[in-house]
């Protein structure tokens, strides 16, 4: 290896400043996934994330008007573009309303799977085509999955999304509406989730903590130990009782804010998503978990071929059921006719018993007139 | 559902009362926490959460009673408090519904059987349930599938009273808009809860006011705590939190003395009376009448098992049925047979007799 003396140089080391000119033009593209049942306040996140209205509150009027029968989990996409000193990102931010909130709630995580699997499909196939200047690329960069802050442990449900999730994207659990949790409680809480993600072999996000100077490492280990990251959401300004304005929540008994440490973990988590590690989060989605995606995919498909789809439908289950149904319904049918049936052919054997029995006596009414006109005709034949 | 409030309801007997509640809701809201503020002692342990391991097991729901002997001012209480854990943890909840009406149903099925005895156990322990508190999660938008669901299912045969659990996450201003969704969603899915009912003609002012106050706290807002902090250089129940502490006997940090009140000294002699006059007597009539209508109906169960056994038996008793018709065909043209012969015969010595005579 070769290395150039101090002084002039060559200019090499310019590269990196080069780099930077060509990233700013071109932006990035940033998605996240939002998961979790509703109510957990997943959209007033993203709105204090951004510090900006991206995605509007849910509307009440409709909620008459919608059929519960469907019963799905829908995948809503907000895309909006961001700047900020000149630099551009398309940000798009995918919510999973209706997860988590009916009675039944198996195979709910269906959608929200395919639709992760089916942007790294889409993407793949993208770049298997001759022109590929123009590629939309909806790959998740990361997803944020919302506990609810219930104090004792992870859900059933909860356990065996995360799972599903960990291996597809880059997993980060959160505790939602922490303002439920004091501090003690909160500490044990996070102690449990962390036992049981450990146990379940969940797959969350980490990230390298080294780094060149002493700070970083410092603040990524400080960033690592708040896992999971409890949040409070607000976008509304409101003061405090020692005169100060600040993002937060105002209870009767005193105010929550938002970007105070000692609160909730938003900071970190706001550091984690944007400031410091947002370019890993990309990059470890494109180098892993697409990579993965493109392996699986390519051991058992040849370049072209279509995906194969599988066959579990939740909808299909209820069909199933239905005809079930009609067939025990039938099965019922014909049981009632086969009795009715029995009870006739009993009536008729009874019937024929009788009439047996009748031709029976007239037999023998008429053997004993018979009997008895032998006998009256014998003595006289003996005369 | 018209109820007319006798006025003077209130009696004063040393004896006591017994009256039995019932909580359901989804872990985690608060609920085993709420038990034990109400009695102010530990009637439900803690729970235990298991092995990490595990946690991916889904566990049914469990019922499970408690009894507390109370003070209420002198009046003295025998408390049974229901725990239902495991509600809504599973990831399909639909068993957790039959599993509730049918602990609800038996009770109702026992006092009837004890009713209908010849000789009554004097000391029979009436264990129905008076009232149902149901939990709502402070979702701050609306009630979900699963609340609507059991609401509806539930409220045919027991009281059921909405109240949202762990309410210091909603502020104020959230909380009476959360408050009043929940009850546009009751009211459009025709939900009959307990309501506080009273009659504006019928009743004095008192009772209306009192009732109607109470209604229009409905979804009650609860917070339980077990924990004693200092405020002011008082200690009162409350959590601590770093922005600040919430009492929860402060009216207005959240409804549950009102509720306190409401449940064990002022409506509790109505929740018992609607519960007998009304809930049981529904159930019985539906009962008796199920009864009778369907007398000679078989187990659908039982059904389903035995109809290919039907079946083959059918087509034994076919096919004997035909074997004893051709048989008693045979027997019958025998029989002719013999007839025609012995009347053959009879006619031949007729002719004979006659000839000989």
């Amino acid at each position: 290896m070769v290395s150039t003396q101090a002084g002039a140089g060559i200019g090499i080391a310019n590269l990196p400043n080069q780099r930077h000119a060509i990233a700013s033009k071109k932006g990035s593209n940033y998605t996240i996934l939002l998961c979790g049942e509703s109510g957990l306040g997943k959209t007033t996140f993203i709105n204090t994330l951004f510090t900006t209205a991206i995605k509007t509150p849910k509307s009440y009027k409709r909620r008459f008007n919608n059929n519960t029968a469907e019963k799905t989990v829908e995948i809503e996409i907000i895309r909006a573009e961001l700047e900020e000193k000149q630099f551009g990102v398309k940000l798009s931010v995918v919510d999973t309303p209706g997860f988590g909130d009916y009675t039944n709630n198996r195979d709910s995580w269906m959608p929200i799977i395919d639709f992760i699997d089916d942007q790294h499909e889409s993407y793949m196939r993208q770049d298997q085509q001759p022109q590929r200047q123009e590629l939309s690329d909806m790959r998740v960069h990361c997803c944020l999955y919302f506990i609810r802050p219930t104090g004792h442990t992870l859900k059933p449900l909860d356990i065996e999304v995360m799972k599903r999730l960990g291996t597809r994207v880059n997993l980060i659990p959160v505790i939602a509406k922490a303002d439920t949790l004091t501090p003690t409680d909160l500490h044990k809480f996070k102690k449990r989730i962390l036992e049981v993600i450990a146990a379940q072999n969940i797959q969350c996000y980490t990230f390298p903590l080294e780094s060149d100077d002493e700070s970083s490492t410092k603040r990524n280990m400080n960033i690592m130990a708040a896992m999971p990251f409890s949040v409070i959401g607000s976008t509304d300004d409101v003061l405090t009782s020692d005169g100060r304005t600040v993002k937060g929540r105002q209870y009767s008994w005193g105010v929550a804010e938002v970007e105070n440490e000692d609160h909730c973990d938003f900071k970190k988590l706001r550091q984690l998503l944007i400031r410091t590690h947002m370019l890993d989060l990309i990059h470890s989605t494109e180098e892993t978990h697409y990579e993965n995606y493109r392996r699986s995919q390519m051991e058992t498909r040849k370049i072209g071929e279509a995906k194969v789809k599988t066959v579990t439908n939740p909808k299909w289950k209820e069909e199933e059921e239905a005809l079930r149904k009609r067939f025990t319904e039938q099965v019922r049918l014909e049981e009632n006719r086969f009795r009715s049936w029995e009870q006739q052919l009993i009536a008729e054997r009874d019937r024929l018993n009788k009439d047996l029995e009748a031709e029976h006596s007239h037999i023998k009414a008429l053997e004993a007139e018979l009997e008895s006109m032998q006998v009256g005709l014998s003595p006289k034949t003996r005369k | 559902m018209a109820h007319v409030r006798r006025p003077g309801n209130r009696k004063n007997v040393k004896k006591g009362f017994q009256f039995t509640l019932m909580v359901v809701g989804a872990s985690g809201l608060g609920r085993t926490t709420f038990i034990n503020t109400l009695c102010d002692a530990e009637v439900v342990p803690k729970r235990e959460c298991d092995e990490p391991e595990m946690a991916h097991i889904e566990e049914g729901i469990k019922i499970k009673p408690y009894t507390v002997e109370l003070d209420e001012d002198g009046i003295k209480i025998s408390l049974t408090v229901v725990d239902t854990p495991g509600f809504g943890d599973m990831i399909d909840n639909e068993y957790c519904f039959q599993e509730i009406l049918g602990y609800l149903e038996q009770q109702y099925d026992d006092i009837l059987s004890e009713e209908s005895r010849i000789k009554r156990n004097r000391r029979f322990r009436d264990n129905r349930v008076h009232a149902l508190l149901y939990f709502i999660a402070p979702t701050g938008h609306s009630l979900r599938e699963i609340d609507i669901e059991l609401m509806k299912r539930l409220s045919p045969r027991i009281n059921v009273i909405p109240v949202i659990g762990k309410s210091d996450t909603l502020t104020p201003g959230e909380l009476a808009d959360f408050k009043k969704r929940v009850m546009e969603d009751i009211a459009h899915h025709k939900i009959p809860i307990y309501n506080f009912p009273y009659d504006p003609e019928e009743d004095d002012d008192e009772t209306v006011e009192e009732n109607s106050e109470l209604r229009s706290l409905l979804p009650f807002a609860l917070i339980g705590c077990e924990e004693e902090v200092t405020v002011n250089g008082r200690k009162v129940r409350g959590r601590q939190y770093p922005w600040g502490i919430v009492e929860v006997d402060n009216p207005q940090h959240c409804d549950f003395v009102k509720l306190r009140y409401a449940l064990l000294s002022s409506h509790f002699q109505d929740l018992k009376e609607i519960t007998h006059d009304y809930l049981y007597e529904n159930y019985r009539t539906e009962k008796l009448s199920r009864i009778t209508d369907s007398a000679s109906d078989n187990d659908s169960n039982e059904e389903d098992e035995h109809s290919r056994l039907k079946e083959e038996q059918f087509k034994k008793e076919e096919g004997k049925l035909k074997e004893i018709e051709d048989r008693v065909q045979r027997e019958l043209k025998e029989k002719q047979q013999e007839l025609w012969s012995k009347e053959q015969q009879l006619m031949s010595l007729e002719a004979a007799q006659v000839q000989v005579q």
